[in-house]
């Protein structure tokens, strides 16, 4: 029983998703790990292989930019699960539905009557900076939900303290990833789903259909849903065309749709289909010429009238980007206590806002400590992380946060949770995050775990697909009765 | 189905076929050439006119050459009939569909497409040699895709408009193929006519794969009149211009809509019907083919305004922007 184990170093202070500090591993990740040991490296080598040839042979890519004529790659994947025991998993699915509410009653609000800034919770200044949409004001989207699709990241930090880092709200990408994953695990793996109680996560793509399908303005059972793709070219293309797949839905580009007399219809072979949902996965700005950016070519002429007047549904809605924003997240706590009048499920990450004087003269002072984030970015784009910055990039960023404080915040460092990896022929600690898919339509629903992201370099806190990270199966674990390896 | 999607799946079907018919082409050619006698003109030029860019090679490369225009035919990308460019837009076409075709489609064409880009790196087309055996190895893939469509494909409305793209660019690579005769000019010596009458015609045959069945339906002599009445006309021969009719009305009965492109279909057909063929003038021919693909192209806006017209906003992709169609354009 000694072999993988034994190689798989302590050294590290973060917390380990699999191991405890003394050796011991956590009951959850007990019968896998036996497993594990029980395979050999031989046997785990044989495995991670066939996992490669599934991955290309099911065609699950991401795609890079200015790589021409090599346009797909497939995202590295780990073959050692992350696993998490249903009861820690039932508390944070709580935290997620909580926070979903009150970011859709947020929304919802600062649409229409501002009552959270009127009553001195949430400060005007912040929202003068925000991406509130002014052709949003005054919709009344179908259930008062702005945000359908949200993938909330969370971190644990190395007490064991699980964080929200973020809440992606705009057109948050991953979860094909979570359910080829679990595909590709079922079929390297069988024999350990055999024995423990993992849930399954694969009904999402009909909890997507079903939150769509309740934002139709039609009546009757089969609305006519479209994904709304930037093309072949974008980076999560793959991911498009597997929800439309799965959800039995038309994967549209821009010009595939047209407007007349405020409807929305799809050209096709047999003519002009109207259509009730879509579900877009191209942001704001490019979304309708008319509207916002006029250079959009990706996007619809005349969809936001159509919207406005009721006559077809958008997920997320227009606007819902306002909540998207760092400087918005660290109010979050405080919005959920003012919309449901309860304490905060899940915790924030201490914040700095760089707007408030006292915070900013704080982080300019300890900038070689802390992570410094724009407000308004994702992928992990535009960030200093303190301590491994140069002095250079220091000083960029600190007359960065000067010209523009509204547009920083700061975090202190998080020593984000490891798990065992395979690299080589050992397992090894690698950081990384969760992030789980919460959706809102006329009922919420989570994903059983979410997709497991990780820094596939040592050492490195970066689990972005798009620079350089992985991702790993998430197995929320039944633990009574226990894994029973026969 | 989605216009858009419905367009690629057409171009790609042509640009398959255009691919392996301009293969085939070259290959029967280049053995043509090692049959006939001196003083016939069968220049490698003749080749431009089954493209229809002769103007184009003139800009490019000056004089004709066989080195320069297998460059032009097989390797240059700028030319959208060149059997790289083809199978390059072809795979650019598939990635838009990739779920709508049986799974190692994409994968097969993906490798094809790399297999000519190699080959076309390693100047594989220089060689007389090597480019057979090159040429020979698309045009098996290519058919190795049609099977796969054939064997494991539902007959659906993407199938259907898989068979129209294919058919409609057989029925014109056939008619140029059938007109490179046309343009044969004969050696001084009259003793010498029967012999490259015969050779040039088996080469057409050769070209089409159509050697044996016309031996063995027809007749074991190689006639002229017949040989064009049977690469036209026959309705068992899988390639001939009637067959690619008949094949496109069966697609257009499956798809919604049709009623414009079959009556379009209708007309073209009954005019190949009404054609005399018997102890026709090789200029006549040439008329008659020149017609033959003005009426494709006729068909062919007929199936893009009912099918693929919407297009009074946005871009679309430019792997299919219409401009080049090269050899379906007269």
């Amino acid at each position: 029983m000694a072999g993988l184990r034994n190689l798989y170093y302590q050294a590290s202070t973060a917390y380990d998703e699999l191991i405890q500090p003394n050796g011991q591993v956590r009951p959850a990740a007990a019968s896998l790990l036996e497993h594990l040991d029980s395979l050999g490296p031989e046997n785990l080598r044989a495995r991670r292989q066939a996992a490669e040839a599934a991955i290309l042979a099911m065609g699950i890519t991401f795609t890079v930019y200015n790589e021409a004529g090599n346009i797909d790659r497939a995202w590295p994947f780990d073959i050692v699960p992350r696993t998490m025991p249903r009861s820690e998993w039932v508390r944070i699915d709580a935290g997620l539905r909580q926070r979903l509410q009150a970011l859709n009653l947020f929304i919802d609000d600062l649409y229409h009557g501002q009552r959270i800034v009127a009553d001195g919770v949430f400060p005007e200044e912040v929202l003068a900076g925000s991406n509130l949409r002014d052709a949003c004001r005054g919709i009344h989207p179908p259930h008062s939900v702005w945000a359908s699709i949200c993938g909330t990241d969370l971190v644990r930090d190395a007490d064991g303290t699980v964080y929200v880092l973020e809440d992606n709200l705009r057109v948050p990408s991953g979860v094909s990833y979570m359910l080829e994953n679990r595909e590709i695990m079922k079929r390297l793996f069988p024999e350990i789903f055999a024995h423990c109680q993992i849930l399954p996560v694969d009904d999402y793509p009909a909890r997507l259909h079903e939150t769509l399908a309740a934002l139709s303005p039609r009546e009757g059972d089969n609305p006519v849903i479209a994904v709304l793709t930037p093309g072949i070219y974008n980076s999560a293309y793959f991911e498009h065309s597997y929800l439309a797949q799965q959800m039995g839905a038309w994967l549209a580009e821009g010009p595939d749709f047209c407007v007349e007399d405020d409807y929305v219809y799809l050209r096709t072979i047999a003519g002009l289909k109207r259509v009730d949902v879509i579900y877009r996965r191209i942001d704001d700005d490019f979304l309708d010429p008319e509207v916002f950016r006029e250079d959009s070519v990706l996007g619809i002429p005349g969809l936001m009238r159509a919207w406005r007047r009721g006559r077809v549904a958008i997920a997320n809605a227009p606007g819902t980007g306002v909540a998207d924003d760092k400087v918005v997240y660290s109010f979050v706590p405080d919005i959920i206590r003012y919309y449901l009048d309860t304490e905060p499920l899940l915790p924030n990450v201490p914040t700095y806002l760089c707007m408030r004087e006292k915070d900013r003269e704080y982080v300019l002072a300890h900038l070689h400590e802390l992570v410094v984030k724009p407000a308004n970015e994702s992928g992990g784009y535009g960030m200093l992380i303190g301590p491994r910055a140069t002095v250079a990039d220091r000083e960029h960023f600190s007359m960065l946060i000067r010209s523009n404080p509204r547009n920083y915040i700061a975090q202190p460092v998080l020593n984000l949770s490891t798990a065992p990896t395979f690299m080589g022929d050992s397992l090894e600690p690698r950081h990384l995050d969760l992030r789980p898919f919460i959706l809102q339509g006329k009922k919420i629903h989570v994903t059983t775990g979410g997709l497991t992201r990780v820094a596939m370099h040592a050492g490195s806190l970066v689990v972005n697909s798009s620079q350089g990270g992985g991702s790993k199966d998430t197995w929320i674990v039944e633990e009574e009765p226990a894994c029973s390896p026969e | 189905m989605l216009s858009r999607v419905a367009e690629n799946l057409y171009w790609m079907a042509r640009y398959l076929e255009r691919a392996e018919d301009m293969g085939r082409l070259i290959n029967s050619t280049t053995l043509l050439l090692l049959d006939l006698p001196h003083g016939t003109r069968f220049g490698w030029d003749l080749l431009l006119q089954v493209t229809g860019e002769g103007g184009y090679y003139q800009t490019h490369y000056g004089k004709p050459s066989e080195e320069h225009i297998m460059r032009f035919l097989i390797a240059d990308r700028r030319h959208p009939s060149s059997i790289v460019a083809a199978i390059h837009q072809a795979r650019e076409n598939c990635r838009v569909f990739r779920n709508l075709l049986p799974g190692e489609f994409w994968e097969r064409i993906n490798s094809l497409y790399l297999f000519v880009q190699e080959g076309v790196e390693q100047q594989a087309v220089l060689d007389r040699r090597e480019r057979l055996s090159f040429l020979n190895e698309v045009i098996s893939r290519r058919h190795a895709l049609v099977g796969l469509l054939v064997g494991s494909m539902s007959q659906n409305h993407a199938y259907q408009f898989i068979k129209l793209g294919r058919n409609i660019e057989r029925a014109d690579m056939t008619s140029r193929i059938v007109d490179v005769t046309t343009a044969v000019i004969m050696p001084s010596d009259p003793s010498l006519h029967d012999a490259v009458i015969q050779s040039v015609w088996v080469g057409v045959l050769r070209a089409m794969s159509a050697l044996e069945m016309y031996r063995h339906h027809v007749e074991v002599q190689i006639r002229p009149d017949r040989v064009v009445d049977f690469l036209l006309r026959d309705s068992k021969f899988p390639r001939s211009i009637h067959s690619c009719f008949a094949d496109m009305e069966m697609a257009l009965s499956y798809l919604p809509n049709s009623a414009m492109p079959a009556e379009t279909l209708g007309h073209i057909r009954l005019r190949l019907e009404r054609m005399q063929l018997q102890g026709l003038h090789p200029s006549l021919l040439h008329e008659y083919l020149d017609q033959t693909q003005k009426n494709l192209a006729v068909l062919h806006h007929s199936i893009e305004s009912t099918y693929f017209h919407f297009r009074e906003t946005g871009l679309w992709g430019e792997a299919v922007l219409p401009e080049t169609i090269g050899a379906s354009q007269s």
